[in-house]
């Protein structure tokens, strides 16, 4: 089961428009392979640092930072396959 | 109106970074005198103190810009500059944990020299120096 988890702020607009059509990304792989959270950063600014989140939007595969910046659709979606192929 | 000499008195600055400001876009002054000199307003001691403040937040001067900039656009609103101060945090957060790492390892330096009477080549905190900079040398290499 993958985590993705999502770094934002709550009123980010641009955070807010992103997220929706990611996370429909994220869900159509099934609830059963992929799990999503949205991180507030200042709720929990200690673990973002600890992962390393520098700005926001910013998005963690597994407790990994892999997009500092929010990619694309498509990104997402070829780096949640290739991890969910390992 | 003001010259150059007394703003940069009032706000406690020099002459020459309120040029520098000038330089970087920060500020500019409202006029110049016949003779050339540069004159500012009110509003640029208003401005002068908000570099200052945004510089004691660890604001750097490119993003004192964007908060300037900011602040005067008709499209913008508060949520803007509150992401660039969350950024910021973030920031400055990573820059803490840095500084406590570095704090943490000359601790441990320290710890390990209780003799301040040995020479040079016994001290343990310059041997340790070495060795910590021939590992890092071996893992650049290996890398």
């Amino acid at each position: 089961m993958l985590k993705v988890e999502i770094f934002s702020s709550p009123g980010c607009g641009k955070c807010a428009q992103a997220t929706a059509a990611l996370k429909a990304a994220v869900m159509e792989l099934g609830a059963d392979k992929v799990t999503w959270r949205e991180v507030d950063v200042l709720k929990e600014m200690d673990y973002a640092v600890d992962l390393g989140v520098l700005s926001t939007p910013a998005i963690a595969i597994d407790g990994e930072l892999v997009f500092a910046s929010l990619p694309s659709v498509e990104k997402l979606r070829v780096a949640l396959r290739q991890r969910l192929a390992r | 109106m003001y010259t150059i000499g007394r703003i940069a008195a009032q706000v406690g600055i020099s002459a020459d970074t309120l040029r520098y400001y000038e330089k970087e876009g920060l500020l500019q002054p409202a006029k110049k005198s016949d003779a050339g000199y540069r004159l500012y307003d009110a509003d640029a001691v208003r401005r002068l103190h908000f570099i200052k403040h945004a510089q004691h937040c660890g604001f750097s001067l490119a993003e004192i810009r964007e908060l300037l900039t900011l602040k005067n656009s008709d499209a913008a609103c508060c949520r803007d500059v509150r992401n660039v101060a969350i950024q910021k945090k973030l920031q400055l957060e990573h820059k803490l944990r840095a500084l406590h790492a570095m704090s943490q390892a000359l601790t441990e330096l320290i710890a390990v020299c209780n003799d301040e009477t040995r020479s040079l080549d016994d001290c343990p905190i310059l041997a340790a120096l070495e060795t910590s900079l021939g590992r890092q040398q071996e893992a650049a290499s290996d890398a």
